[in-house]
């Protein structure tokens, strides 16, 4: 094996072993001559046996495009070797017929569609008629079995580690977070959404006589068409946002007002006068990944990590090391995933990793 | 090098793998340099041709993904150059959903435009002499009657042109099945973790 051949020089020499073993065409004599000289020219090296298999496979592929060789002959002569690209004029009947057709010679041996059509309609019909529902019934959430508190407000509340997605009647969208929970209160002067607790993201669709008001303790944040999200802890609330802008104060200091803008953070100290607002767009994207189901760190460290992780999870990281907990790291991870991103910790930063229980240790020898 | 399956495997290739190409070298980027990457992008097709049947693997994205995640951890147990993310992130570019695609006519049209542009977009005589080879579906010495050349000019160019649509094929925008996870980049890829 040649270790210093590029990857680059083996895929110009695949390309040319494809094209002489295709130049052999039905030859059977033809087609061992080059098959012998291409064996050994494989021998038992991995990239060339790569590279040759991706190049034929490419090759091969392309015999899809005869599909449109043989529906031409039929109807216009010749429409592909003169004029150009006439088999984007196909109307999609025409072209579905000869994809299904096509599909059932060589395809779909290896295809096996889960969902039929129909079953796709009526599941948009379904869609369709549960918004119907909610408009009769006055709902502010679209969707089944919404509780209500003893105001009337809608309760949305979500187990560890459960991610939500909310649409709202107003065209408005609510992310909430693992364990947390909000209360919808739609009135006809303002849309109220309290947090009881947690963390909630907001898309608020546009609507400047109805502003969109977030309460979460004594803190209060209005918009009225941006995407933001709030956090309540016991250290205080953290508004951040992602879209517009979006007004924070405190009730009973109405009359200071911060405005914080997209890519703006705002926290509001339980226990302090002042409002801090720090500008970060990258770290604020990265703490709303939570929004796809993950966790992005960059620079964390990984007691901070393993933290964030708990928040998701019964199964809890734990790290007795100091050391160790204060070694920084950047990555990408499933909130529901602590073992592979503990695997994965354990493997970049030469710790070991133990399962017990209901925890994952992470510990140095 | 002829198997039983073989036929069946390479148009599953062409179909289930090539597409998401872009999409696994769009992950590895993340984490290794140009010449691991094609390494380990070869690596993947030669344990990918070593399959006897793929009647088993529901989704070739997936598959793949998770071929060329196994191939980089190799790498990461020798040297430790990679960032943590490589290893513990693959089902969010991958989004490992086994579910072959609801609408699979849509599908296949789009594969099929695909194959067309890729075509087209070849240089004038190599796009000919593909067209003829692959859509009319002539052998290479009917095609080198039909433009007036030789013989080996026509493989030449086949093997020019099947190369311009390998480095077409690696450049292609990932392709997401529309699985409604949002892919948030930012700053620069890294390749190596900050410490």
């Amino acid at each position: 094996m040649e270790k210093t051949e590029t990857a680059e020089a083996i895929e110009i020499k695949a390309a040319r072993w494809v094209a002489r073993l295709d130049r052999a065409g039905d030859d059977p004599v033809a087609r061992a001559d080059v098959g012998h000289a291409l064996e050994a020219w494989l021998g038992d090296d991995v990239r060339r046996r790569g590279a040759y298999f991706r190049a034929a496979s490419a090759w091969a592929m392309l015999d899809r495009a005869s599909i449109l060789g043989r529906a031409a002959s039929g109807a216009k002569d010749d429409a592909f070797s003169g004029g150009d690209s006439s088999w984007q004029e196909w109307d999609d009947d025409q072209f579905d017929d000869e994809y299904r057709r096509y599909d059932q010679m060589q395809v779909s041996e290896v295809v096996r569609p889960s969902i039929s059509r129909r079953a796709a309609f009526r599941w948009g019909g379904g869609a369709l008629a549960a918004s119907l529902v909610a408009g009769v019934t006055g709902s502010a959430v679209l969707g089944p079995g919404t509780k209500r508190d003893n105001t009337g407000g809608e309760v949305i509340a979500t187990r560890i580690g459960e991610i939500r997605r909310v649409p709202l009647v107003d065209g408005s969208l609510a992310s909430v977070n693992t364990q947390s929970q909000i209360i919808v209160e739609y009135k006809p002067k303002e849309r109220k959404v309290a947090l009881a607790k947690g963390e909630a993201w907001f898309r608020v669709a546009k609507n400047p006589d109805r502003p969109f008001v977030v309460e979460a303790g004594d803190v209060r944040a209005r918009a009225v068409g941006t995407a933001f999200s709030v956090r309540k802890t016991d250290e205080g609330v953290t508004v951040q946002v992602t879209e517009g802008r979006v007004a924070v104060w405190r009730v009973g200091d109405e009359d200071n007002v911060d405005y914080v803008d997209a890519g703006s953070r705002a926290f509001v100290a339980a226990v302090l006068p002042q409002t801090k607002i720090s500008e970060d767009p990258p770290a604020i994207n990265r703490s709303l990944a939570w929004r796809q189901g993950e966790l992005a760190f960059d620079g964390d460290t990984l007691g901070e990590a393993a933290q964030e992780f708990n928040r998701y999870n019964r199964v809890q990281i734990r790290i007795d090391d100091p050391a160790l907990a204060s070694e920084k790291l950047v990555g990408r991870f499933r909130t529901d995933e602590p073992d592979a991103f503990a695997r994965a910790a354990s493997t970049t930063l030469d710790a070991d990793v133990q399962f017990v229980g209901g925890e994952i240790r992470l510990y140095r020898r | 090098m002829e198997r039983p399956n073989r036929h069946k495997i390479m148009a599953w290739v062409g179909a289930e793998i090539l597409p998401h190409e872009g999409a696994v070298r769009a992950w590895l980027r993340r984490s290794l340099g140009p010449a691991d990457l094609e390494d380990v992008i070869q690596e993947s097709y030669c344990r990918i041709s070593a399959l006897d049947d793929v009647d088993h693997i529901r989704s070739g994205r997936a598959y793949f993904f998770t071929t060329a995640r196994s191939l980089v951890i190799e790498r990461v147990r020798r040297s430790r150059i990679v960032s943590i993310e490589a290893v513990a992130d693959l089902d969010i570019y991958c989004n490992a959903s086994d579910e072959p695609s609801p609408e699979r006519i849509v599908g296949g049209r789009r594969e099929l435009a695909r194959v067309m542009s890729l075509i087209e977009a070849l240089p004038e005589r190599c796009r000919e002499v593909v067209r003829l080879r692959k859509i009319e579906d002539m052998p290479q010495r009917q095609v080198a009657e039909r433009l007036g050349i030789a013989e080996h000019a026509v493989e030449n160019d086949v093997a020019k042109g099947l190369r311009l649509i390998l480095r077409a094929l690696a450049e292609s925008e990932p392709a997401g099945e529309g699985s409604g996870i949002e892919l948030e980049r930012h700053g620069k890829d890294r390749n190596s973790r900050s410490d």
